[in-house]
């Protein structure tokens, strides 16, 4: 049957904000899922961060916490820990993750919880008006920051490779199939599964926009050599590379309720602590 | 009968070996202990010292002076020497150099042979201890065999059992049937994060160590949602972190439990000492107006209660738990004959992930559970948090111990207290015409204190801070300055009969 994932909350995203198109992609994939038997509708959970990405959590249907700035992947970890039969999915934006949780980011990897983050990444804390973030190119003029962003930007991605990341993908918020489908590879991956979104903010750092032209298709990957060349592609900074959209790498490692018997044991059986 | 004993050396020398023994020897042998550990932050070298007292009647404190001072290295004698009593003893570790790294359980067979106890009492100890115990048994027989018996304690019918607050909490949290102990290491809060650990395959449960203090709690608020009984610890400064969460507790209604060992602060301040000057962060830590718990026991058997009481009232209110305690608590060793209260249990019971859809948020909500900004619905929220609040406190008045009192009970002469410091005061009020009036409960806060107060014609305030602040905590609810202050505040827990003079002062 297909899942109501819809709630009565009205939306307040910017008009023609790419959000809407994640969250149409999110529910197709969510609905997808559940219609196929693969996953209950009630057994996903979503931890939102804050910012103009986490309002998904209003307006969809699915369990979930919203949660503080910089905390929905611990927070997102901890209902791994709490039940680790649920589908956790963890919305973040790049000031969220890698500003105020970038602590949090590195070692996700590091735990390899079996859930998955999806990452909006438009270059700019755009709720708050338009400050850079950590990956804003260059020079981006903002009012925090009126002599323009001195640093380069970071490249998650790399970072996300360095720390052992188990799957990594980046997509565009503009192209709901890729995204649909990046997003349900993601969900059925055991591990912590990493889904960069490309975005567009249309207000505030309007010059990182209009990146379309630069993305590309790789096919799914899972060498580790190939991975680094693919990520080092897009330097979040200046608009000379080209963008490649798809599984960056994939690998198979234990997940965290693999590694811990006490978890395993509450999968093995289905169940949750209660009836431990 | 009391008899107080210096263990000193060196860290990495054993001394809290010597103090194991002993006391778990007097523990079967029918007499009271309690050791206090005083060391430093380092690993190897400094100076260490285990202050050990023995009483045939319940104490929870040491003395200034002492009696017997077992020295493992030089500067345990220079620095302890000026508080031997008159007829004190020294032994110093110089025979028993041949004992190589057996010399803390030569120094242990000593002491007992000094304090009169019988060479079959130590051999027994030394075997349930140790799996190849015969080096450490001709060790331990040296030392007894070193000395002259210099007390004749006589076997006592007491049923004794040792714990320290940090293991109690484990007692506590699994009477309970905890599911998950998140936290990051910090002192004085780590050695219950050990002692859960320890077993934790067997025992049903995971101890998780997170990145830092703030995904500790955020991992406990997202476990504790899933429908796991969780709890996370932590002390002073990794409750600095945590106060983001605490708040986004109090808004989102996902039952969190924490334990707060605190220490001297600000800062990194005395890292390995004690202070009870957390209290104002327990009681307001964490942005906005929102319900919550503190409790702050006293000793271990209150430890055990307490933290059961937490857990279930977290569960029931969909509230904050925060279990107060300190290093001087959390690493001292009690003996006591008492058994603590039964276990509040409880089950999870509320709505779950995986059952049906459950939305819960930091931000203020509607019916469905998603965000609003209406200016009714934000104020009926807030009302409805007050309003849980009266219902907290009417259920801890109801069915929880929110104080106790100790001493003569027709005294006028009140003696305000909480925490460690009530093993202090409860032994410095013994023949004194005073009350010792216990509070547990820091929030919500007894109206049996300001009945008590009232009664009372000299009221004396005891606490290890500098302002007071359970002091503070009192004036603000009910009006009144209590102006007799004993404060203490240089990271050393207060001696009781330090504090009787002081007490005795101020009748």
């Amino acid at each position: 049957m297909k899942p109501n994932l819809t709630t009565k909350s009205e939306v307040t995203w910017c008009p023609g904000c790419p959000n809407n198109m994640i969250l149409a992609a999110v529910r197709q994939s969510i609905s997808k899922l559940v219609e196929s038997g693969k996953n209950k509708h009630e057994d996903f959970a979503m931890t939102t961060d804050i910012g103009c990405h986490a309002k998904i959590f209003d307006y969809l249907n699915i369990s979930g916490i919203y949660c503080l700035h910089g905390r929905a992947i611990p927070t997102g970890i901890g209902i791994t820990l709490g039940n680790p039969n649920l589908k956790v999915l963890t919305f973040a934006g790049d000031g969220a993750a890698y500003a105020e949780g970038m602590a949090h980011f590195i070692h996700a990897f590091k735990y390899n919880a079996d859930m998955t983050l999806v990452l909006h990444d438009n270059q700019s804390f755009s709720l708050t008006t338009g400050q850079p973030t950590p990956t804003s190119q260059q020079g981006y003029i903002s009012k925090s920051e009126p002599l323009g962003v001195f640093d380069k930007p970071m490249n998650p991605i790399k970072l996300a490779l360095a720390a052992n990341a188990t799957f990594i993908a980046r997509t565009n918020a503009r192209d709901i199939p890729h995204m649909t489908s990046t997003l349900t590879k993601a969900i059925n991956h055991k591990g912590f599964s990493f889904v960069e979104i490309i975005q567009d903010c249309l207000i505030f750092n309007k010059d990182a926009n209009g990146k379309d032209e630069l993305m590309y298709k790789i096919k799914d990957n899972s060498d580790k050599k190939k991975a680094e060349k693919i990520a080092e592609e897009f330097d979040y900074n200046s608009k000379s590379g080209k963008i490649p959209l798809g599984i960056i790498y994939q690998s198979k490692e234990k997940s965290l309720a693999e590694k811990w018997p006490q978890l395993k044991k509450l999968t093995d059986k289905k169940t949750n602590w209660q009836n431990k | 009968m009391r008899l107080n004993i210096i263990i000193g050396g060196k860290a990495g020398q054993g001394i809290n070996k010597v103090s194991n023994i002993v006391s778990n020897v007097l523990g079967k042998y029918g007499y009271f202990t309690f050791n206090y550990r005083d060391y430093q932050s380092l690993v190897r070298g400094g100076h260490n010292f285990n202050a050990l007292s023995i009483s045939d009647s319940p104490t929870e404190s040491n003395d200034t002076t002492i009696d017997i001072l077992a020295a493992l290295d030089d500067r345990s004698v220079k620095n302890h020497k000026q508080s031997l009593k008159k007829d004190g003893m020294i032994m110093t570790a110089e025979k028993f150099e041949n004992e190589g790294r057996n010399i803390n359980i030569a120094i242990a067979g000593a002491v007992l042979k000094i304090l009169g106890i019988p060479l079959i009492e130590l051999e027994n100890e030394i075997k349930s201890q140790f799996k190849k115990y015969e080096e450490a048994l001709v060790s331990a027989k040296k030392g007894f065999d070193s000395q002259k018996e210099k007390f004749s304690l006589k076997k006592l019918n007491n049923k004794i059992a040792i714990l320290s607050g940090s293991e109690a909490i484990v007692v506590g949290a699994r009477n309970s049937e905890i599911d998950l102990y998140i936290a990051y290491p910090m002192t004085p809060a780590t050695n219950a994060m050990h002692a859960i650990a320890n077993k934790q395959v067997e025992n049903n449960l995971m101890v998780f160590q997170a990145e830092n203090e703030i995904a500790a709690a955020s991992m406990a608020i997202g476990s504790s949602f899933a429908g796991a009984k969780t709890m996370t610890a932590t002390s002073g400064g990794g409750f600095d972190l945590m106060g983001e969460t605490l708040s986004l507790q109090g808004i989102s209604g996902i039952p969190l439990t924490v334990y707060l060992a605190s220490r001297p602060g600000p800062g990194t301040g005395v890292p390995t000492y004690t202070a009870q000057a957390d209290l104002d962060i327990a009681l307001r830590a964490g942005h906005g107006e929102f319900p919550r718990i503190v409790i702050a026991p006293g000793n271990p058997i209150e430890t055990i209660e307490k933290t059961s009481e937490a857990l279930f009232l977290a569960e029931k209110f969909k509230t904050l738990s925060i279990i107060l305690s300190d290093k001087h608590l959390s690493e001292s060793e009690f003996s006591s004959t008492e058994k603590p209260n039964k276990t509040p249990k409880f089950k999870i019971t509320r709505t779950l992930p995986g059952k049906d859809i459950v939305k819960n948020s930091s931000y203020e909500v509607d019916k469905y559970g998603n965000s609003t900004e209406d200016p009714v619905l934000t104020e009926k929220n807030a009302d409805k948090r007050t309003e849980k609040y009266n219902e907290i406190k009417k259920f801890v008045e109801k069915n929880f111990e929110m104080t106790k009192i100790h001493g003569k009970k027709n005294s006028k002469n009140l003696v305000i207290g909480w925490g460690s410091t009530s093993g202090a005061i409860k032994d410095a009020i013994k023949n004194l015409d005073a009350k010792f009036l216990q509070v547990l409960y820091c929030k919500p806060l007894s109206p049996q204190i300001k009945k008590e107060i009232k009664k009372a014609n000299k009221v004396i305030l005891v606490e290890c801070n500098i302002t007071g602040q359970l002091g503070r905590l009192i004036r603000e609810k009910t009006g009144i300055k209590i102006e007799n202050r004993l404060l203490k505040y240089n990271g050393r827990p207060f001696q009781s009969d330090e504090l009787k003079t002081l007490i005795k002062n101020k009748l």
